[in-house]
């Protein structure tokens, strides 16, 4: 019987996951990643919660159950990567970091240490013959956080909710007397949890005021606490009384300036064309110059581009029409019709 | 999926008493008063305050003086270790919210227990030193059971304090003792213990929960450690809790009146079910003093089992069991009792804590036991498979 490990995460996605698995005759094994643990004062991140609720679905399923402890690595790999990044002055994406380097490889390879064949996730996604193809819940799809698992990666995985809607994932759960079947999603970062970005950043960057600058005049129009916690295209938060709102369109880390503008249409804020580095292209190999559809968050509308290489090897994208707020260090990942191609990070 | 569920986590929490209820109810409403205002309704309500809190210290043989309510055990564990300096010795088999009050302290011996969890006399009397200000035992474990030879203890302190006096050192030296878990099924009275301090919780003896008190002796300098109104004779300050009060002394009367058959029910459903899982399963090791235990109390290990699984099949059964001490469970870590009394891990791992109370009777425990040999035996096959 093929052996199946099952990340558990004690949702409903991964426990219906493990549950469909079981009947389509997988001797699956369920396995908790124990990520982030920290329990700072007055912050409760809920992990002994959901362990406790993947390991009754375990029970439940008469499944066996482990804890895989990749504290240490997710600490060095996902939460330093991106305290990092904010300190860099970008705008990362840990989701997308832990796939990449715990789900996918951490994971992957102490379940198939462990005896395993394949390992599996309830990530909304398909895999056929080694490549990433949308969920056929296109509102649900989590591609974007999958591109830079490795096509290796993905022949050793299955995902047997890329073919149902969210609605059929919480049916079919509650029809088997899951118990996380009605349990909330959870929202965002796990280990950011309920708290916020600019909370849980404060925890390791030290507020330092600085000048909140207008773009076009130079002027000084108000303080800030600290460049880090100001993204392009963020609109609340400036503390600058009156008119017409502000939009961040930059910042200067080493002078820790943040600088805004009333201009929706500031150039600043709109761009046609966005270099990429660290590129990833799933298959291994990069993709033809041309067109594909590419999305810059998750759940944002794919949209065309045109795709050319550089000398240096980085890649340009140049949108049709123009994109608003792409920011350094966010991910933009590339589309051919229903196929993940890769991507590569903003420049 | 309504089921009629069985409890047996009595150590963790009881449900609070029809009667218990219905003696706070009416301080939420009608006689919601401040028992501090100056009119005559409040003054009686003043009045039913002190008359609970005499309640409450007669039921431990003490003065309603001497009594400072708190809210719960964990607080009055910390008043307790916050009235002394010095050194301090407890055991390592203690509840959380004292060995975290030990480790608050500048110098903390945990004296070790053996491994029936008993801690000895004479472990505590070579852990005293002449600066030493505080000894903490619990009355009775509250993983195990076990019921400490608390007298005993109490002479080693007694003889300590009197060389002290003979020697011409003032130092003070006091026995606090956590009751929580003894409510109801043994002897708390303040006097026979031998005790200096004692502190005792609602939530565990069918009364409210974040009711507690600390009583100390007149000669305790208890130290406050909420200022304000000067409530509790400035021990406690904040608006007194009235209802929670006043179902705590319901609760310890009854729970006095019902001493005696009720621990002798419960030792008897107990036993019963003792005897009928030792014979289901010969390898299972059940751990606490034989004789010295809590009679509601069952602490049983199911070698290389994980007793958590145990606990959400039971759980789904409607049967609830606790697998360790309760906050330890929740942390996902291995109950530093177990490890301390020396079960192997894979023995402590298969841990059940089984705990009877008030609504335990032979027929729940007869389901309870046949349901818990059918979870244990389906995950031995389980892993066999």
């Amino acid at each position: 019987m093929t052996k199946v490990y099952v990340g558990m995460s004690g949702g409903v996605d991964s426990s219906l996951t493990a549950a469909l698995l079981v009947e389509q005759g997988y001797s699956v094994t369920g396995v908790y990643m124990k990520n982030w643990t920290q329990d700072l004062p007055g912050m409760r991140c809920p992990w002994a919660d959901d362990l406790a609720d993947a390991k009754r679905v375990a029970v439940h399923l008469g499944i066996d159950f482990k804890v895989f402890d990749f504290e240490n690595e997710y600490r060095q790999k996902v939460v330093d990567y991106m305290i990092d990044e904010y300190r860099a002055g970008r705008t990362p994406n840990p989701d997308i970091m832990c796939n990449q380097e715990v789900k996918f490889k951490l994971f992957l390879e102490a379940a198939l240490e462990d005896g395993a064949d394949l390992i599996a996730t309830g990530h909304y996604a398909r895999v056929a013959d080694g490549q990433l193809l949308q969920a056929v819940d296109t509102n649900k799809d989590q591609t974007y956080f999958l591109y830079r698992v490795t096509k290796k990666a993905l022949e050793k995985t299955l995902f047997p909710l890329g073919e149902f809607t969210k609605p059929e994932v919480r049916e079919m759960a509650a029809a088997r007397g899951l118990i996380t079947a009605r349990k909330k999603d959870s929202q965002g970062i796990c280990f950011v949890g309920q708290i916020g970005i600019r909370e849980f950043l404060s925890q390791y960057v030290e507020q330092k005021a600085g000048d909140i600058i207008d773009a076009q005049t130079g002027k000084v129009l108000g303080r800030h606490d600290g460049a880090i916690f100001y993204t392009l295209g963020q609109r609340h938060g400036l503390d600058i009384g009156g008119g017409l709102p502000y939009y961040v369109v930059g910042k200067d880390m080493d002078k820790n300036e943040v600088y805004v503008t009333t201009n929706l249409n500031d150039e600043a804020l709109w761009r046609n064309d966005v270099m990429l580095h660290s590129l990833h292209w799933i298959s291994g190999d990069a993709p033809a110059e041309g067109e594909y559809m590419v999305r810059v968050r998750h759940r944002a509308k794919l949209t065309p581009v045109t795709l050319t290489f550089g000398e240096d090897g980085l890649v340009t994208l140049h949108f049709k029409d123009a994109e608003r707020a792409v920011a350094a260090g966010q991910s933009l990942v590339m589309y051919d019709g229903e196929r993940c191609l890769g991507g590569g990070i903003v420049a | 999926m309504e089921q009629t569920v069985i409890y047996l986590d009595y150590a963790a929490a009881t449900p609070v008493d029809p009667k218990v209820h219905a003696a706070m109810l009416p301080f939420f409403s009608d006689m919601f008063y401040n028992p501090s205002a100056p009119y005559s309704p409040a003054l009686e309500v003043r009045r039913i305050y002190e008359d609970a809190k005499n309640q409450i210290a007669h039921a431990i043989g003490g003065r309603g003086d001497d009594i400072v309510v708190t809210a719960g055990a964990t607080e009055s564990i910390a008043l307790a270790f916050g009235s002394v300096d010095g050194h301090v010795v407890t055991a390592n088999i203690e509840h959380h919210a004292v060995l975290a009050a030990a480790a608050h302290k500048t110098e903390a011996t945990l004296v070790a227990a053996n491994e029936k969890g008993l801690v000895s006399a004479e472990s505590v009397r070579a852990a005293i030193r002449p600066d030493t200000q505080l000894v903490s035992i619990a009355l009775a474990n509250n993983e195990l059971g076990t019921i400490q030879p608390l007298r005993d203890i109490a002479e080693v302190v007694k003889k300590e304090r009197m060389r002290r006096l003979d020697a011409g050192d003032h130092t003070p030296i006091y026995l606090h003792s956590d009751a929580s878990q003894g409510v109801g099924q043994i002897d708390v009275n303040v006097a026979r213990l031998g005790v200096d301090m004692l502190t005792l919780n609602a939530s565990k003896a069918y009364g409210p929960k974040q009711v507690g008190i600390l009583w100390a002796a007149p000669m305790v300098q208890v130290r406050p450690l909420v200022f304000g109104g000067g409530q509790e004779r400035g021990l406690r300050s904040g608006t007194e809790n009235v209802p929670g009060v006043v179902g705590f002394a319901v609760a310890m009367q009854r729970a006095t009146k019902h001493r005696k058959s009720e621990t002798e029910r419960l030792a008897k459903l107990r036993n019963t079910m003792q005897r009928a899982l030792t014979e289901a399963f010969p390898e299972a090791i059940i751990s606490g003093h034989e004789k010295s235990r809590l009679a509601g109390h069952l602490h049983i290990s199911f070698p290389n089992l994980d007793a958590e699984r145990v606990l959400f099949s039971l759980e789904s059964k409607g049967v609830l069991v606790a697998t360790g001490s309760a906050c330890a469970a929740n942390k996902g870590t291995r109950s530093h009792v177990l490890t301390a009394i020396g079960l192997a891990p894979e023995v402590a791992d298969g841990s059940l804590r089984i705990t009877l109370g008030k609504l335990s009777t032979d027929e729940t425990i007869t389901r309870a036991t046949e349901l818990i040999i059918e979870t244990v035996q389906a995950e031995y096959n389980r892993k066999a498979a």
